[in-house]
């Protein structure tokens, strides 16, 4: 077994072309550094001796060297026709061993470094696992302690704007796994761009609030602080429990112009519609590039990310005149990202807003309770004192089994909740609403247009 | 010296085959110390700037006034006339204390800069700011007397309190006879160590340069205190190294976007700052400090936290991965810690490169001991170097004497042990740049003794390996 790693070593410089740093070695073969030099100058010896391979290697000398009357402890990297000139320089030698071992004549040392610099981002919680000291306070602190160290702290301030990932990643409820994370960050625009009803603001849910606030949230469950950054602060956008409307109201006050924005646009208009479109998306852009500073480990994610964005964001111009196309929650799970919201229709009478959240679109393993929108007809005295039934959405409760076929009904004149589907789902819904259209008009007894050719 | 410590230790080498047994290889237990941080005068508690800059200055004179005058006393005879400005006469021999204040034309000064009538365009930087017409004036609370004689104008340095002994002429002017300083304070008691602990200052880290040349140095030194680094005599030295000291200059001055504040907003949108990715960096290299040595670190001039030398610590949401180590600490500039007993004071270097551009001393090390022996941090603050107006106390005053008093940043490697009158013993460093000199420095907690490390690697123009990396 002792003879494996000649053959292991073999194989990286000579099939692989690659520098074998000791410390690189070490890591790979999972063994002390002090072994891992050894093993290569092993191997240089034997590999010497057996044939005149073109092997090349560097040393580290280190030892006591005096300048100019000043003496000082000199480490030094040099190359095997630099060993001995090196040596002979030093006044005292402490240790000379085996650096690196290669194919190639390096001329420079700077491939050491990425060598090395590689080797040790891939095995960074391990670095100092194979070296010669033990410290024996450096052990990380759990996450409690952590969280008590943070609360040590004198607290941020309630507006971080570009976030501590590891601070978002305390919000009181369990983070989710990382196969919601790309959902979440739709889910955060698209609650963020769910229109606003300015004066049901009490009943309104304000989930597209909540997206906002999990950065204005004070550091407070225990941290998360090893797991990705980045997924807890996507994770963060999908719980949505109705408790988190009391921390939408107080992060109210403390949340970014993005609010201003919704209240801007809350005048239901057809005019601000395009403008508050336009502020949305631009806050969403915005948002978007500050999300990706915060985000710098998870890049890849991102960019897929942003991909799902880009895509999604290309029809939004279209629905700018739509009126009342509210999503059903099936598309939304198949097509993930909704992009726009587009701001509240003119206002019917009455006026009950509901948003949608993401967290119950978003597909997923989790088995809570969410709420979803479904079709109900509601009847009504409106201002006229006529009775009026119509079908709206509500929201309701339901867990994940429940939900199977896709509801695919468009509301009726009084439109609620905005987010935007994709094109296709705009098309089908336009669709439906023929459709359901001419179920109404079945009902009425009149005939179709469409009558007049299936008589024949 | 470390090197010897290292060669008396017990360890084979390296340059053979490795043991068959499953012996996984020698494990050293880093050495602990007793640590001790002393920098809470340096945090900032509340900030309101709305304070005037003078008020320091009324702080400093009232607190060092009574230090001046028991010194004055000392030197020139118990009966010598300490006056007030106000109170002078004229012919007499009497001892004023106040404020030094250079005046220099060069001086940059905001008031010329935007005064019409001037018309003057902003002046370059320039090294230097002394010049043949610079004038010393002495203030104290109510006037202020120009000085000549016996004082080296070139040396003065605008903000230290002194005592100067003369006379005042006719034309108004004071001459001066002798001048003193408040000299070294008091020194707590170094207690005595039993064996070898040494403590690792090194600064000047440039990370996020363009030049990547002393990278190799840099991971040369982090392993090497990590105990990779070496055969088994001289890991075993290493676990020694109880400490490791970062005293700023951690981001190079180039990873400072300057652009980002001139360029318009929607053109830097996609773009991240340059110090992110050297903010990252930072973190991944202090993982793998941190896991095996406690480390402290300062921040530097252009390191992101704020500008005036009061720096407040790096937030710790900057280090993500390494601040889950209890052994990182992250502390601010100017920095006071014990460390087994040995009292540490440092700074990142930005008083005594204020002083260097106003005064015509050179070495960093004779400003430090200048700093020292008028036992003020930074007397230039607030006048050319910005500071926090503080206005019950000045900060920057050094109350108890430190035993090693250090500095980082610094051209070249530098250090001298300096005595003080009532037998302090205080060690100055000066804490070469690293990512120049590739030169760390260490301090030896027995012997109060500090010896440089340097580390090289060749590079395809030759053999640059020794001589260039060694300090001066």
């Amino acid at each position: 077994m002792d003879e494996l790693y000649l053959d292991n070593i073999d194989e990286y410089v000579n099939d692989h072309d690659k520098i074998v740093t000791y410390k690189w070695l070490s890591l790979t073969l999972g063994v002390h550094v002090n072994t891992a030099k050894q093993m290569l100058y092993h191997y240089l010896d034997h590999k010497r001796k057996e044939s005149s391979a073109q092997l090349h290697a560097t040393y580290l000398v280190s030892g006591k060297f005096v300048d100019k009357g000043q003496t000082s402890h000199l480490v030094s990297v040099v190359r095997e026709d630099q060993l001995e000139d090196c040596k002979a320089r030093m006044s005292l030698i402490v240790s000379v061993h085996v650096y690196s071992v290669q194919k190639a004549l390096l001329r420079d040392s700077s491939p050491l470094y990425s060598v090395d610099y590689d080797a040790v981002r891939d095995h960074l919680q391990s670095c100092a696992k194979y070296s010669a000291i033990r410290c024996t306070s450096a052990v990380p602190l759990s996450s409690v302690e952590l969280q008590q160290a943070r609360e040590r702290q004198p607290a941020p301030t309630p507006e971080p704007v570009v976030k501590v990932p590891s601070v978002n990643g305390e919000a009181s409820h369990p983070s989710k796994p990382s196969t919601k994370s790309q959902k979440g960050i739709m889910g955060m625009f698209s609650n963020k761009a769910a229109p606003k009803h300015q004066d049901s603001v009490t009943e309104v849910k304000l989930e597209q609030k909540e997206v906002v606030k999990p950065e204005v949230e004070p550091p407070k469950s225990k941290a998360a602080a090893k797991v990705s950054p980045a997924l807890n602060f996507f994770g963060n956008q999908k719980t949505k429990k109705p408790n988190k409307s009391d921390k939408a109201d107080e992060s109210l006050q403390s949340s970014s112009r993005l609010e201003q924005q919704q209240h801007q646009s809350s005048p239901p208009e057809k005019k601000p519609e395009a403008a508050a479109e336009e502020s949305t998306k631009g806050s969403k852009k915005e948002s978007r590039s500050k999300t990706k500073r915060t985000v710098d480990s998870d890049s890849e994610e991102e960019k897929m990310d942003k991909k799902k964005r880009r895509r999604i964001k290309k029809p939004e111009p279209d629905s700018s005149d739509e009126d009342i196309i509210p999503d059903s929650p099936q598309p939304m799970q198949t097509k993930e990202p909704e992009p726009e919201p587009s701001p509240p229709p003119p206002s019917p009478p009455q006026k009950e807003f509901e948003s949608v959240s993401h967290s119950h679109s978003v597909p997923g393993g989790t088995k809570i309770r969410k709420r979803r929108r479904v079709l109900k007809p509601k009847t009504f005295v409106d201002d006229e004192g006529c009775i009026v039934t119509e079908k709206v959405y509500e929201s309701e409760s339901y867990s994940e089994a429940e939900d199977e076929a896709p509801v695919k009904q468009a509301p009726t004149k009084c439109s609620t909740a905005k987010l935007h589907a994709a094109g296709n789902n705009k098309e089908e819904e336009k669709k439906s609403q023929k459709k359901t259209s001419a179920n109404t008009n079945k009902g009425t007894k009149q005939a179709s247009i469409m009558g007049f050719f299936q008589k024949k | 010296m470390f090197s010897e410590l290292s060669a008396q230790q017990r360890g084979s080498s390296l340059l053979c085959r490795p043991a068959s047994s499953e012996d996984q290889g020698p494990v050293f237990e880093r050495a602990s110390q007793s640590y001790c941080p002393r920098s809470e005068r340096y945090t900032v508690g509340e900030r309101s700037f709305s304070r005037q800059y003078a008020h320091i200055y009324a702080a400093r004179l009232m607190q060092m006034r009574p230090l001046l005058s028991q010194r004055a006393e000392n030197k020139w005879g118990s009966d010598v006339a300490i006056r007030r400005l106000c109170h002078l006469q004229t012919g007499e021999q009497c001892c004023i204390v106040g404020t030094l204040f250079k005046r220099m034309e060069l001086q940059p000064s905001i008031l010329k800069e935007i005064s019409e009538e001037h018309n003057l365009l902003p002046q370059p930087p320039r090294a230097k700011y002394i010049g043949e017409a610079d004038e010393v004036i002495l203030e104290d609370e109510l006037q202020r007397i120009k000085l000549e004689g016996k004082i080296d104008r070139d040396r003065c340095i605008t903000g230290s309190i002194v005592a100067v002994y003369g006379a005042e002429r006719n034309d108004g002017k004071f001459t001066v006879e002798d001048f003193c300083t408040a000299d070294l304070p008091a020194q707590p008691e170094r207690p005595a160590l039993d064996s070898d602990r040494y403590v690792l200052l090194a600064s000047g880290l440039g990370l996020g340069s363009t030049n990547a040349d002393s990278m190799l140095g840099l991971q040369l030194l982090i392993d090497m205190v990590g105990g990779q680094l070496g055969e088994q005599r001289e890991q075993s030295a290493t676990a020694n190294i109880a400490r490791v000291l970062l005293a700023g200059g951690l981001l190079s001055q180039s990873a400072q976007d300057k652009d980002a504040s001139t360029k318009a907003k929607y053109q830097t949108k996609k773009t991240q700052a340059g110090s992110v990715e050297a903010v990252r960096q930072l973190d991944e290299l202090l993982l793998q400090l941190v896991a095996s040595v406690p480390v402290d670190v300062m921040p530097g001039q252009y390191d992101p936290t704020n500008y005036t030398p009061q720096q407040q610590p790096l937030h710790r949401c900057m280090f993500p991965l390494s601040s889950v180590y209890p052994t990182l600490q992250l502390v601010s500039n100017p920095y006071q810690a014990d460390v087994d007993g040995v009292r540490f004071l440092g700074t990142s270097g930005q008083n005594v490169s204020d002083i260097q551009k106003y005064t015509s001393m050179d070495s960093h090390l004779e400003i430090l001991e200048e700093t020292l022996r008028l036992r003020h941090l930074a007397p230039t603050a607030p006048d050319t170097l910005g500071c926090y107006p503080f206005y019950q106390r000045d900060p920057f005053i050094l109350e108890e004497c430190p035993h090693v008093y250090f500095s980082g940043s610094a051209p070249s490697f530098d250090s001298k042990l300096i005595k003080g009158a009532d037998g302090q013993q205080v060690l100055l460093v000066t804490v070469p740049e690293f990512c120049s000199t590739q030169t760390a420095c260490l301090v030896n907690l027995r012997t109060l003794d500090v010896e440089p490390i340097s580390f090289s690697a060749f590079s395809a123009d030759g053999d640059e390996d020794s001589e260039m990396n060694v300090s001066h």
